[in-house]
């Protein structure tokens, strides 16, 4: 029998979880418009995005628009491939749960 | 925790993944509307061209319904609390609009001005291109309606080389009623209901 996978605990937070997958979709992100997505609050929100930083999963950018702070958020490769391969690990546990 | 539930669990995480991603690559901006006020304007212009029988009705309100048009988008962005992420399959929809739109905005007042233009040309001409804008976007976000919507325009394409002028009037009316009027309130019910499903997701 093939041995079941581990799950990316990075990934397995479940608001990181949304905001790796929101991210994925879109060139960019504001910190806002994530914010609206998840329905978070912006101390949790800033401290999972952190996490993600720190994982190089997400890449921030901070710059002034109309004089206004804009936090920009982007998925970088090696975001994508851990969430791809969470992906494959999740349907695989799935396939074993099902399987017996 | 037993296995069913660490089954669900794992479920679970799998339909949050779906429908984020489906989330973030929603187009959420309001664009139904559009078809609306672009198939009101269409109406428009052929009454006054049917009614005043001036050459440049169409280019007059089809200019002016730009100019309001993009007032209205400048407008809701303007209102909006945050601005919406760019997405490649948002300026893939917006390239086959604009390059639709910049084609007729040069094609229809060549075939003016050249003394080329005829209704059953006109009308042949504007419903082929909104098929492909139609067909193209359909196509990209997989939306069944569209794509019917692209169908319509096809028809009355092939339709609009035949019979006579006031067949080709009526079969250009009935395809904006269909793909611009009908589609553009669909369109709207369905944004209105995707804003409702909405919900929060904690850590």
């Amino acid at each position: 029998m093939p041995e079941l996978p581990e799950l990316n605990p990075v990934i397995h937070g479940k608001l990181r979880l949304a905001l790796l997958s929101l991210l994925i979709g879109v060139e960019e992100a504001e910190f806002t418009w994530l914010r609206s997505k998840t329905g978070s609050t912006d101390g949790n929100l800033g401290a999972q995005l952190l996490k993600l930083e720190e994982a190089g999963y997400v890449t921030v950018e901070k710059k002034f628009v109309q004089r206004k702070p804009q936090t920009l958020y982007r998925m970088t490769e090696a975001g994508r491939q851990a969430l791809t391969e969470y992906v494959q690990a999740l349907k695989q546990l799935l396939g074993g749960a099902i399987g017996g | 925790m037993t296995a069913n539930d660490e089954e669900m669990e794992l479920k679970d995480r799998l339909s949050l993944i779906e429908n984020m991603i489906a989330e973030g690559r929603r187009t959420t901006e309001s664009w139904a509307w559009t078809f609306v006020f672009w198939g009101l304007a269409y109406y428009v212009a052929i009454a006054w061209t049917v009614w005043d029988q001036w050459p440049w009705a169409w280019l007059v309100t089809m200019a002016s319904a730009w100019v309001l048009c993009w007032a209205i988008i400048r407008r809701k962005h303007k209102n909006q609390p945050e601005p919406k992420p760019a997405t490649t399959i948002g300026r893939a929809i917006f390239s086959v609009w604009a390059a639709m739109g910049v084609s007729l905005a040069l094609l229809l007042p060549a075939l003016g001005l050249s003394g080329r233009f005829s209704q059953h040309v006109f009308v042949a001409i504007v419903c082929a291109m909104l098929g492909v804008a139609n067909g193209a976007s359909g196509m990209i976000i997989r939306w069944k309606a569209q794509i019917a919507s692209a169908f319509v325009w096809w028809a009355a394409t092939v339709a609009a080389c035949f019979g006579s002028d006031d067949q080709c009037t009526a079969v250009f009316l009935v395809a904006i009623f269909f793909c611009q009027i009908v589609f553009g309130i669909y369109g709207m019910v369905c944004e209105a209901r995707l804003r409702r499903q909405r919900g929060a997701i904690h850590a």
